[in-house]
């Protein structure tokens, strides 16, 4: 019940989804339709969105699991290979540092490879990275999440002259971009922001306010105050209401949620 | 706009749909809804009040309302959003001050959350009905 680190599968069964209707609020061309059920080697269902002018659908799908390795992604490369060649999903580095792999697996956003199978439902639910447009099957357009990152240059500002040797930085200094600079840019979190999915297109999300915090905090960077004047929006960084679904969500065990709650405060601070 | 690949709109996958309701996004809706309701029982009260100054018949009138089993059981909705919503803004106001953002520690400052209303609830009511008569 009380969550130590966000590595831990939710376990309580009491609600899998809030009680509204499947396809409430949904665009028609995003209403999920009932897909095919592969024949058998099965556990795994998700969704399944072709170039075509159909409807994306919820397949499901058996996999043997003693032929397949420990994750998600072992999985989701088995049907690939054994059952439907078509499945489409991003994956990079195998091992939780690239962040290609982001998906939505049984209700909550994380990395396909770092997701035992053995942690999931039976059967398990697989979708793409919430509220994201689609590309095809398990593969999001990132390109305005990307943008929003550019949005607050995330890049070290000087007026200063460039020093002739490194900029130098005392180790305790260092330390508070430590919980910050990880981050992998997988998106779980921002796309699992309930603030993100209602503003997203004005809203920066937990991911990019992270990272303006990880500048903000770095000191080296002469910014400050520019980078603060940009955040300083109802929309950019105001709309986070705290709801820390994305620090809940972190498949590297990032806080998000605190990173804000510290963007905030020093907007305060510099006001007195 | 014709039908075409190129320039039928991507579709867009779900969201709160399929989105697993956690203690972090539960508690947080919750203090949003018993907000709105807190909102909409002040007219009420302000019914109330305005019903106990105009005069006894029409107190009266207002008096049948509360007292009757429905209005007895929205008093006690409303007494638990009351207080779900002060110890959720009291958790919000210690998040203010940037304490305990630790998951750890937002699991447990939830899980205080829903026992502290559910206690102050039980409490508040048990005076009322060991008052009654």
């Amino acid at each position: 019940m009380i969550i130590e680190s966000s590595n831990q599968v939710p376990r309580a069964t009491l609600l899998k989804r809030f009680p509204i209707p499947r396809n409430f609020g949904v665009t028609p061309e995003s209403r999920i339709v009932r897909g095919k059920a592969w024949p058998a080697p099965a556990a795994a269902v998700r969704v399944n969105d072709p170039d075509s002018r159909e409807n994306p659908r919820l397949d499901t799908f058996e996999v043997d699991l003693d032929e397949c390795g420990p994750m998600v992604l072992d999985a989701l490369f088995w049907i690939k290979n054994k059952v439907d060649s078509t499945l489409t999903f991003r994956r990079s580095c195998r091992e939780g540092i690239c962040g290609s792999c982001s998906m939505n697996i049984d209700g909550t956003n994380w990395l396909a490879c770092t997701r035992f199978i053995s942690d999931l439902a039976n059967p398990a639910t697989i979708y793409p990275l919430a509220n994201m447009q689609i590309i095809k099957d398990l593969v999001p357009d990132l390109t305005h999440l990307f943008a929003q990152y550019a949005a607050i240059e995330p890049w070290l500002k000087s007026k200063t002259r460039e020093p002739p040797t490194e900029r130098p930085q005392s180790s305790v200094e260092r330390s508070k971009i430590d919980g910050y600079y990880e981050c992998i840019l997988c998106f779980c979190c921002t796309s699992g922001c309930p603030s993100h999915w209602w503003n997203g297109d004005r809203f920066l999300g937990p991911a990019v306010l992270l990272q303006a915090w990880r500048w903000l905090a770095d000191s080296r960077d002469e910014g400050t105050g520019e980078r603060l004047d940009n955040l300083e929006d109802p929309f950019r960084l105001y709309r986070c209401h705290t709801i820390l679904n994305c620090t809940r969500t972190c498949p590297k065990g990032l806080n998000p949620g605190k990173a804000i709650a510290e963007i905030k405060k020093m907007l305060i601070e510099r006001r007195s | 706009m014709s039908n075409s690949p190129a320039k039928r709109p991507r579709p867009l996958s779900p969201n709160v749909q399929i989105y697993r309701p956690q203690l972090t996004s539960v508690l947080s809706i919750l203090n949003r809804v018993t907000g709105i309701f807190l909102s909409v029982y002040a007219v009420v009260l302000v019914i109330w009040l305005v019903a106990a100054a105009t005069g006894p018949r029409a107190y009266a009138a207002v008096e049948v309302a509360i007292t009757s089993w429905i209005g007895q059981i929205v008093l006690f909705g409303v007494t638990f959003a009351f207080f779900l919503h002060f110890c959720g803004g009291i958790r919000h106001l210690v998040w203010d001050t940037v304490h305990g953002f630790e998951l750890r520690s937002i699991y447990i400052s939830g899980w205080a959350v829903v026992a502290a209303s559910v206690a102050l609830t039980a409490a508040v009511w048990v005076v009322r009905l060991s008052m009654a008569e």
